[in-house]
């Protein structure tokens, strides 16, 4: 009979070693995933990927939202153009009036 | 014939208008997307730029308002008033295409993240600076210079959060480390939304600066008649 060196035999021993007892009630069967669960799966991961990679949904909404603020910042400040274009004309009024009435008199 | 400082504004929107075009379809149509973020990831190239649009003009503002402060000038004063209102609007920007965003990728919008509440924080800083300015006594213009001027500190914190602090947000260096067909299409969007926003913030600048000159006229207008 062979002598069986001492590393092989603590190897041998590992190999055969039995899983430490699980307390009663412990014990919890190991379940696949079934073949149709991973097509399941993978078709879901597949439909996710394409959405990624083609929904423009959000880049939509962020693009929209910032040219909105930009057209109404650019209605603002023509709206206030119109207001203070209308201030001056007001104020050349009272001057040619009072240019008309003599003056100041102050 | 115009003088040469009122071209300045339209040559900066005639500059700006192919720099959108030219953007905007290399956004949809040139730009690859990101592996893992798909199409959510050219919400990018107009995110950034609006942050530091925001930052930028947050700057500005607060750098005008300690003129104004020092200087009474009032040219300063509506400088800081123009910056801060083109700040606000970078802010909002950021604030609601970032959420847009991070629902896309993160699955929620807000993390509340340290870039998150520091942008947050600033544009509710430049808030409050607007409300002053608008809705103040005369002599509330230094506490709103006051206000700018803790806005623009709080500039290099939102910079540096990312760095500070553990946060959801990438690095500072993700802009230089573009691949080169992203970086074709950062740029030109930045300078556009630059050139828009300065051409914007120089009308808004003179406004402001016509509208008190206005009111001086007014005053001794009424002050000649009594």
């Amino acid at each position: 009979m062979t002598p069986i060196a001492p590393p092989v035999l603590i190897t041998g021993l590992a190999f055969h070693a039995e899983p430490p007892p699980a307390e009663v009630g412990d014990y919890v069967p190991a379940v696949g995933t079934s073949r149709e669960e991973k097509e399941i799966l993978a078709t879901l991961e597949d439909k996710a990927a394409a959405k990624t990679a083609s929904d423009y949904q959000h880049i939509v909404w962020a693009y929209g939202i910032l040219w909105a603020l930009f057209a109404a910042y650019g209605l603002f400040l023509w709206r206030r153009s119109a207001r203070l274009r209308a201030d001056v004309d007001v104020l050349r009024r009272a001057l040619e009036r009072t240019e008309a009435g003599g003056g100041p008199r102050g | 014939m115009k003088r040469k400082s009122e071209l300045v504004v339209p040559l900066l929107f005639v500059a700006a208008a192919p720099l959108v075009v030219y953007s905007v379809q290399r956004v949809f149509l040139h730009t690859p997307n990101e592996r893992t973020m798909g199409t959510a990831f050219k919400i990018f190239f107009f995110h950034v730029p609006m942050g530091w649009l925001c930052m930028l003009m947050a700057l500005i503002s607060g750098i005008a308002a300690y003129v104004q402060l020092r200087r009474r000038s009032r040219t300063a004063g509506a400088v800081a008033l123009a910056a801060a209102e083109i700040g606000f609007l970078g802010g909002l920007g950021v604030l609601l295409t970032g959420p847009i965003w991070g629902h896309a990728t993160w699955g929620t919008p807000w993390t509340g993240d340290a870039r998150q509440v520091t942008t947050a924080l600033l544009w509710l800083v430049i808030a409050a600076y607007l409300l002053l300015r608008h809705f103040g006594q005369h002599a509330s213009e230094r506490l709103a210079a006051a206000l700018a001027i803790f806005g623009a500190v709080n500039v290099p914190l939102i910079y540096y959060a990312v760095k500070l602090w553990k946060t959801t947000h990438p690095t500072t260096g993700v802009v230089a480390k573009l691949p080169p067909e992203m970086w074709a299409t950062f740029w030109p969007g930045l300078a556009a939304l630059l050139l828009v926003s300065f051409g914007l913030f120089a009308i808004r600048a003179r406004q402001l600066i016509l509208a008190g000159e206005l009111d001086e006229a007014y005053v001794r207008l009424e002050d000649s008649r009594a």
